[in-house]
């Protein structure tokens, strides 16, 4: 009777339990026993490691995010451990300062994690939704542009430049959102523009 | 004036290059293999089995002094232009030093103290013919071993490791290329026992595979089923309140797992004897939904 033996399916259908390993096989059914005994109070921890790109710079390090407890099993994360991806062909393992310091940034009491505002006159940031956010933005960025714009200089060639306000976009995006960043910000005429998508 | 020295801002700090596979050494890897099982032994309620194995192990440590027997150049030539493992694993029972290896072998663990069903199993395999012989280490290289006959499957197997370890020992691991996208030896095409998280002066943090075979060393990718290279539904559990140095990597893809040892947290670990040391996770693992995929010959049953 051959059959394949690293399967825990196979230990039910030999019915002794003890004597289908190695274990018993050898004389060892004491010992294992013993094992199991001594495991019974133990229980099983889910952690889980996940790829991602630091989202400092456009250098665009590969790290591994190391958590306590897993999402998908209906657990709650706690991301325990940061580190750079070994292999990952940008950074090999490695990560600047900046890098390595990144789990004291997902842990810091003063991260940001909703949109703020300081208003004019006031000296603390508070909390704004989202949309408000977008059209007080919008809101600064068409009432500058309509000061601002530059259509033809002063020669009367054509220029159309908004030189008043610059644009800054973050590193950890797709092609796809770096091209459309592009698209935008430069037909507005906004010639002080960097979207990190350098690399 | 000197012009030659040029700053190269770009080596700077260690930077990992890890070879691609790293070739046993098997006079040092036996002894290593049995300190560490004892290590085990002396805090795990599995001692006896654990002196047991490293007993075994320490004979086969005797038995790596025969002369290495060289896989011919134009094996390794063929295997490499076609992408396979250079080390014939069905011809190892054909290999001239296959007899003597395991003949000096039996007569070394012979000496050692054991349960009467694993006397009776080294008795049983001292005594059979080439033919009988074959045949088991053809059970052991296609893990299709019987279940009335295991414990001579896992002797034949400390033969065979000894053979294909002081094998792939000959072999150049820079010439070695992956031969699958799954986790399989360049070596000699076998199952990984364990894959260990290594420390080395070359490789921060990148991921080796363990041959259970020949203890070959090949980079594998983190975060990587070693059993159906899915990098999707990759998961780890470990024992509670443990040190966190092995855990069992598991996949939702093909729903198995594989132990991966952590050895940049403890350098005295190896695949092989962490894997059997660390059984008691195996234990709690088979209440869970994930079964094990590794291949070892002294924990068959898991």
């Amino acid at each position: 009777m051959n059959m394949e033996l690293s399967r825990r399916a196979f230990l039910r259908t030999s019915g002794a339990g003890l004597a289908g390993t190695t274990l018993g096989a050898f004389g060892f059914g004491e010992a294992e026993a013993a094992v199991a005994a001594h495991v019974k109070p133990f229980h099983l921890a889910n952690t889980v490691e996940a790829r991602n790109t630091c989202t400092y710079c456009s250098v665009a390090c590969g790290i591994i995010i190391f958590a306590k407890g897993d999402l998908r099993k209906g657990e709650k994360a706690d991301i325990v451990h940061i580190e750079g991806d070994a292999d990952h062909p940008t950074n090999r393992g490695t990560l600047c300062p900046k890098g390595a310091a990144l789990l004291n940034i997902v842990k810091s009491e003063t991260r940001l994690t909703q949109p703020m505002v300081r208003k004019p006159g006031s000296d603390k940031f508070e909390p704004i939704s989202w949309d408000a956010a977008l059209d007080k933005i919008a809101r600064a960025m068409k009432d500058d542009r309509d000061a601002n714009f530059i259509a033809k200089n002063k020669d009367g060639v054509t220029v159309n430049r908004w030189l008043t306000t610059g644009f800054l976009a973050a590193s950890a995006t797709t092609n796809e959102t770096a091209f459309a960043t592009y698209k935008v910000v430069r037909s507005t005429g906004m010639v002080a523009f960097d979207n990190q998508a350098r690399v | 004036m000197s012009t030659d020295i040029q700053p190269d801002p770009t080596v700077i700090g260690a930077v990992s290059t890890p070879p691609f596979a790293v070739a046993p050494d098997p006079s040092s890897l036996f002894p290593i293999r049995a300190r560490r099982l004892r290590a085990y032994a002396a805090v795990s309620p599995m001692k006896p089995y654990l002196d047991f194995v490293a007993g075994l192990v320490d004979a086969q440590a005797e038995t790596v002094a025969l002369a290495p027997a060289a896989i011919p150049a134009e094996q390794v030539a063929r295997a490499t232009e076609f992408g396979m493992p250079p080390l014939d694993r069905s011809a190892l029972a054909a290999d001239p030093a296959f007899t003597p290896t395991l003949d000096i072998l039996f007569d070394a663990v012979a000496k050692r103290p054991m349960p009467e069903p694993a006397a009776a199993a080294l008795a049983r395999l001292r005594q059979a013919g080439d033919a009988v012989r074959a045949e088991i280490a053809g059970n052991v290289l296609a893990h299709a071993v019987p279940v009335e006959a295991l414990a001579e499957h896992a002797f034949m197997a400390a033969g065979l490791e000894v053979l294909a370890t002081r094998l792939a020992a000959t072999l150049d691991p820079k010439a070695l290329r992956p031969v699958s996208e799954t986790a399989v030896c360049p070596a000699c095409g076998g199952p990984p026992v364990a894959s260990l998280i290594v420390e080395w002066p070359n490789a921060h943090g990148n991921r080796f595979c363990a041959c259970e075979l020949c203890a070959t060393l090949w980079n594998y990718v983190r975060i990587k089923c070693v059993s159906c290279g899915s990098t999707k539904g990759i998961g780890y559990q470990e024992v509670e309140g443990g040190p966190g140095t092995v855990k069992a990597e598991t996949c939702d893809e093909c729903r198995t797992y594989v132990k991966v040892l952590h050895q940049h947290k403890d350098p005295s670990m190896e695949a092989l004897a962490d894997d059997i040391g660390s059984l008691p996770l195996d234990m709690l693992m088979r209440e869970g939904a994930y079964r094990r995929a590794a291949y070892n010959p002294f924990l068959l049953g898991y």
